[in-house]
């Protein structure tokens, strides 16, 4: 009985630190519910569960939120495809078919440590020479920078892991390096590519540094969005609460998916200050 | 090794060559030449007011350590980056060693302890803003309640409450490095230091921690370098004031090129910020190899 009292209070303790941590998006959970009304009386008031806020976030009230999600979706999955398209041949070519070397894993670790910051003038003045500045692509090519030694990383140790022999066999019989990467090691890459991707999404979706830098009206996505809405008017807190609450979804439902990969991926490195 | 004919050898070479070119050109295109520019522009008097772009060779720099501006984001950043690197350091092992056992409901409440790292740190710069502000946020209410009327941001309160705050946001992040860690120790001696009664901080100090110390310091590492890039949730909260109380160097870097329009600034700036965490690098790369051999 004492042992089982014990248990009991870890998950209490577990519980609550739990709690704590997660106050700011229950809160804002909270105030996306209620009414304007209840929202101005007091920090707990409340009378009554209104969607209003959503439907407002969603574009019942003219704002630009739609647009700001469709610019995040479009980042982050493009975000996701050219990660892939660069890394995986790249990668495959670096640990299997002698193609750079070592150099290539450790620049890319080597890039982890350098604060993106750095790269605000220079992809500033880039995209504007380019003609890109507050296009979607110029967000997209600034992110696959921020998340290729991810990917590098992950990739890297992925392909090593793949046993040389089922490509010796898959050789033997005529098929050429593109054909084995495509038909043979890909499919059992699955999970690899998947948590990259995974992971890709979420911290393409997160980014806030280069969209600031780079986007001005037209490309900006959600993250950006909401803080420029909340400086702004500062006053439409349901909507904006409900906004918010949205965005943080689709990060944290992939989250809960690919959780096995999180430690992983998060101790290689893509955490964006 | 692949047994190869001499065909199929060059085959294979070119096939490295074929595939590795998106990587190479991506690098080169990218990487390479933004790094070249942002370290020649640090040399250059670049504004957005005037494009001639003249040479002043090292008048940025003087400029830079001339000025308090950027000594004072310098320090601000450090000495927060060191504070909140210590405080999450401790309570993510504190966490970890309090989640290393079984429990009910250990697998939905370690998913819940992870949810803060997946939220954007701007979103969440957000979500503070409506949890501290004086008209609607719950704490001032609570402290109203309590008879507190205080206003959180004043300039003697800010910085403690950016610390609170993202000791709030990252010790999930210290605790996940740690807690993954301690997964591949004997979980007898871990156990040990959970047990009540005498000796148990002497095990934890003597025993536990020295055992750790290697998944202790890779998280004391990660987020010292994270916390050294502080950027989303503070700009979003006080965008570095009040005055320039709480700039963090990645805040003047960002006022000094999108503010004030001074590209060269900047870019001095930053690349003084770089060659600082330079040599760093080495030991990441030792740190990720190892990593990466582990999985293999």
């Amino acid at each position: 009985m004492i042992r089982r009292h014990r248990l009991w209070g870890t998950t209490i303790a577990v519980a609550l630190v739990a709690l704590l941590i997660n106050v700011p998006w229950l809160n804002a959970l909270f105030v996306s519910l209620r009414s304007d009304a209840d929202i101005s009386t007091g920090p707990i008031t409340i009378s009554g569960v209104t969607g209003s806020h959503y439907a407002n976030a969603l574009g019942a009230a003219g704002y630009d939120f739609p647009r700001f999600f469709l610019n995040s979706l479009l980042i982050a999955l493009g975000t996701v495809a050219l990660v892939l398209f660069i890394a995986v041949p790249s990668i495959y070519a670096t640990v299997r078919l002698g193609f750079g070397g070592r150099w290539i894993m450790s620049t890319a670790s080597g890039l982890r440590l350098l604060p993106a910051i750095f790269f605000a003038v220079p992809y500033f003045l880039l995209m504007a020479n380019l003609g890109l500045l507050d296009t979607v692509p110029a967000l997209v090519v600034a992110n696959t920078f921020l998340n290729l030694p991810l990917a590098v990383i992950l990739l890297g140790a992925g392909f090593r892991d793949v046993p040389v022999e089922v490509e010796e066999a898959a050789q033997v019989d005529g098929a050429s390096p593109y054909r084995i990467l495509v038909a043979v090691v890909m499919p059992m890459l699955a999970p690899t590519l998947v948590a990259v991707a995974v992971l890709v999404f979420i911290f393409s979706w997160n980014d806030y540094l280069f969209a600031l830098v780079l986007a001005s009206s037209r490309a900006t996505p959600i993250t950006l969005g909401a803080a420029n809405f909340v400086t702004s008017t500062g006053i439409r807190w349901g909507d904006i609460s409900a906004a918010t609450v949205l965005s943080t979804l689709p990060p944290a439902l992939f989250a809960v998916f690919a959780q096995r990969y999180l430690v992983n991926g998060l101790s290689a490195g893509a955490v964006k200050g | 090794m692949i047994p190869t004919t001499s065909t199929s050898g060059t085959q294979r070479r070119r096939a490295g060559w074929v595939l590795g070119s998106p990587l190479l050109l991506f690098a080169l295109l990218f990487v390479a030449y933004p790094v070249y520019q942002g370290i020649q522009t640090g040399f250059f008097g670049l504004t957005l007011q005037d494009p001639t772009v003249p040479f002043v060779g090292l008048a940025n720099y003087a400029k830079l350590f001339a000025s308090s501006g950027f000594l004072d984001a310098s320090r601000f950043t450090l000495g927060f980056a060191a504070v909140v690197t210590v405080l999450e350091t401790v309570l993510g092992l504190g966490l970890a060693l309090l989640v290393n056992r079984a429990f009910p409901g250990k697998k939905l409440l370690f998913t819940l302890l992870l949810l803060p790292i997946m939220i954007a740190p701007a979103l969440l710069g957000v979500m503070f803003r409506l949890l501290l502000n004086g008209d609607i946020g719950l704490v001032p209410g609570l402290l109203h309640g309590l008879g507190l009327d205080i206003s959180l941001f004043a300039p003697d309160r800010v910085v403690p409450l950016l610390v609170l705050l993202d000791v709030l946001q990252w010790t999930p992040f210290t605790f996940l490095v740690i807690y993954a860690g301690m997964q591949s120790f004997p979980t007898e001696v871990l156990e040990a230091a959970a047990i009540d009664g005498a000796g148990r901080w002497r095990t934890l100090v003597s025993i536990v921690v020295p055992l750790l110390m290697p998944v202790i310091s890779a998280a004391v590492f990660l987020r010292l370098i994270d916390a050294i890039r502080t950027f989303d949730v503070i700009y979003v909260l006080t965008a570095g004031g009040p005055g320039t109380m709480t700039t963090t160097l990645s805040i003047y870097v960002y006022k000094a090129a999108f503010e004030s329009g001074n590209f060269g600034l900047a870019a001095a700036a930053s690349t003084i910020v770089m060659v600082v965490l330079l040599p760093f690098v080495p030991l990441l790369v030792r740190r990720v190899a190892r990593t990466a051999e582990d999985q293999a």
